[in-house]
């Protein structure tokens, strides 16, 4: 099980450098040591429910998410994928109504411990949306520089350029936009303004990337692009991504997580595991069916 | 062989096709209806005003004493209206803003009752708000003021701001708020640098129509500006106004010179009125980014 962050004082404390020195002391812990048998773990989830109003959505599910690998979630609609993926970085709450029980912790440090600040844990754990947004009245520039700027992550032209234009090139976006990059963020077609909004979000020097379909809005060869770019992200970042698309996820994932929506209408964990013994070897009778297309 | 091409495709039967027509002969007639008197009303006093504005002593002169004489101008009542206009604009649009914003941000309990008690203020009669900054502002201070009549104007421009600012930052697409929740900014920085200018030229309309509702107030300036025959810039005298120039000069109507400075101010205000909303526009406008489809 996961414990609370024996770190209470740094907790508190809501810069970004305070949040690193904080994921340093949990690195280290005990906590992550014994539960990463083979590989580093960056997020645990222990019984997670959750609902909007009445209504539960999720229900207890518990999942471990590992550092410096692609986990898919890959469910029928209605199965909770983007509720879970919501609960990860505290935008769950965001609407009204919604909540959620059990416990999320990133590195050991349970990311709903009274004392963090959710915009502290919305840095350090990114997300990029079904439908690109970035910021219309923004520059391409903007889009990138402006939401650090805000965070106070960086200071002086000199290195936001230096920002702009590596966030840019980590996103592969920046060939295509160096010459004009004082032109509005929604000029870009949409498979390049959702790398603008993953580049926005890589400016924010965050740890994990929670990535809610982002590809659905957008045809195959800007898919293709933004999973080649997921692959070329993984070295540095943990990546979480909701698909509707098991070809998707078999091409990117190193894990898989199917959910299904349970007779109480609430989405549920029906099983983890590599990707590829998932899709070739499934455990579970209902994930074969799913897999193979006889459902969802 | 070839189908019959009104059995594949079914032609519009005459009825419903004289229903369509007629329908768009009803809104038409509708349309021209409504535009006959705000072309009667613009006509009538550009017909009847344009004459005084043709000279520019109209503009650089003050009015005569006596109401009957001819020539002077309009200039005490042209400042003390843009003056008192400005102040009330840089009272009530950082307020309205703020109660917009704090609607929308905050919301709950305390919001709701700010804007019900918004709609009441809306709803109440201009001279009403005369009276009230009459007992609070004039009477304490023991004197009428253009201090006066500017507050009792953002008074009436208050409601007019919060409500177009509220609907506005209401209409922010909601992936581009959580868009900016998920980067993990304050929520001020959120409100100031992005749904802001998202909805910055709807937000500029609402200042403007406040403005315009302001600037052509007469009952709440009576109470409280007064009025002034000479030219002052001093915001703690009386002050003349453009609406209460042509209040005056109006009940005057019977001396022809009375009766055309009348006409002629009117002409002026709706002119600044409209000069107003092209500049607002025309600043807007201007913001767009190259390349945006915006």
């Amino acid at each position: 099980m996961t414990t609370r962050s024996d770190q209470p004082a740094a907790a508190m404390t809501l810069s970004p450098a305070a949040l690193q020195d904080l994921e340093a002391h949990s690195a280290v812990s005990d906590v992550a040591a014994t539960e990463a048998d083979e590989a580093v773990l960056a997020i645990t989830i222990r019984d997670l429910s959750a609902w909007y109003g009445a209504r539960r959505v999720v229900r207890d599910v518990s999942m471990d998410i590992r550092a410096n690998a692609i986990t898919a979630i890959i469910g029928p609609s209605g199965s909770g994928k983007s509720t879970l993926l919501r609960c990860l970085d505290r935008m769950h709450e965001v609407v009204p109504g919604a909540r959620s029980t059990g416990n999320v912790s990133y590195q050991g440090v349970d990311i709903y411990d009274p004392q963090i600040e959710p915009a502290a844990v919305r840095r350090t754990i990114g997300m990029v949306f079904q439908q690109p947004n970035p910021f219309p009245t923004m520059s391409i520039y903007d889009n990138v520089a402006a939401p650090a700027r805000f965070n106070g992550l960086v200071k002086g032209k000199s290195a936001q350029d230096e920002l702009v234009e590596r966030c840019l090139r980590q996103a592969a976006l920046w060939d295509e936009v160096k010459d004009k990059l004082s032109h509005g963020g929604t000029s870009l077609s949409g498979g390049q303004q959702q790398r603008l909004c993953i580049a926005r979000t890589l400016a924010l020097r965050p740890k994990v990337l929670l990535m809610d379909e982002p590809c659905s809005a957008l045809d195959p060869i800007a898919t293709l692009q933004v999973e080649e770019l997921m692959s070329t992200l993984k070295s540095e970042y943990t990546i979480i991504i909701v698909t509707h698309n098991m070809q998707q996820a078999s091409r990117v994932s190193d894990r898989t997580a199917f959910f299904n929506m349970g007779e109480d209408r609430a989405g549920y964990l029906v099983e983890l595991g590599d990707t590829g013994t998932l899709f070739t070897n499934p455990k579970n009778q209902l994930t074969e069916d799913y897999v193979s297309g006889r459902f969802g | 062989m070839a189908s019959d091409v009104a059995t594949v495709f079914a032609p519009t039967s005459a009825g419903r096709r004289r229903k369509a027509r007629l329908f768009v002969i009803l809104a038409a007639a509708a349309f021209i209806l409504a535009l006959i008197p705000l072309i009667a009303v613009f006509g009538y006093i550009f017909v009847n005003g344009v004459h005084s504005l043709l000279s520019i002593d109209f503009l650089i002169q003050d009015p005569p004493a006596d109401l009957s004489a001819t020539g002077g101008g309009v200039r005490n009542a042209l400042i003390g209206t843009l003056e008192m206009t400005g102040l009330a604009t840089l009272i009530a649009v950082p307020i309205g803003l703020a109660v917009a914003v704090f609607a929308i941000e905050v919301g709950g309990g305390l919001a709701r009752a700010a804007r019900f008690l918004i709609d009441v203020l809306a709803g109440l009669p201009s001279i009403v708000v005369g009276i009230f900054v009459y007992t609070s502002v004039v009477v304490t201070q023991g004197h009428f003021s253009g201090l006066a009549g500017s507050l009792a104007l953002a008074i009436v421009m208050l409601p007019v701001v919060t409500v177009s600012a509220e609907e506005i930052l209401r209409l922010t697409p909601r992936p581009i708020a959580e868009g900016a929740r998920a980067l993990g900014l304050a929520r001020w920085r959120a409100v100031l640098s992005v749904f802001v200018p998202i909805g910055l030229s709807g937000i500029v309309t609402g200042i403007l129509l406040g403005v315009s509702r302001a600037i052509g107030e007469t009952a709440p300036l009576i109470f409280t500006s007064l009025g002034n025959n000479f030219f002052t810039l001093d915001i703690n005298q009386p002050m003349q106004a453009l609406p209460l120039l042509i209040y005056r000069n109006a009940l005057n109507s019977g001396f022809a010179t009375a009766r055309d400075r009348a006409f002629g101010a009117a002409l002026l205000l709706i002119i600044i009125v409209f000069g107003f909303n092209l500049v607002g526009r025309w600043l807007t406008a201007r913001r767009r980014l190259a390349g945006s489809s915006r």
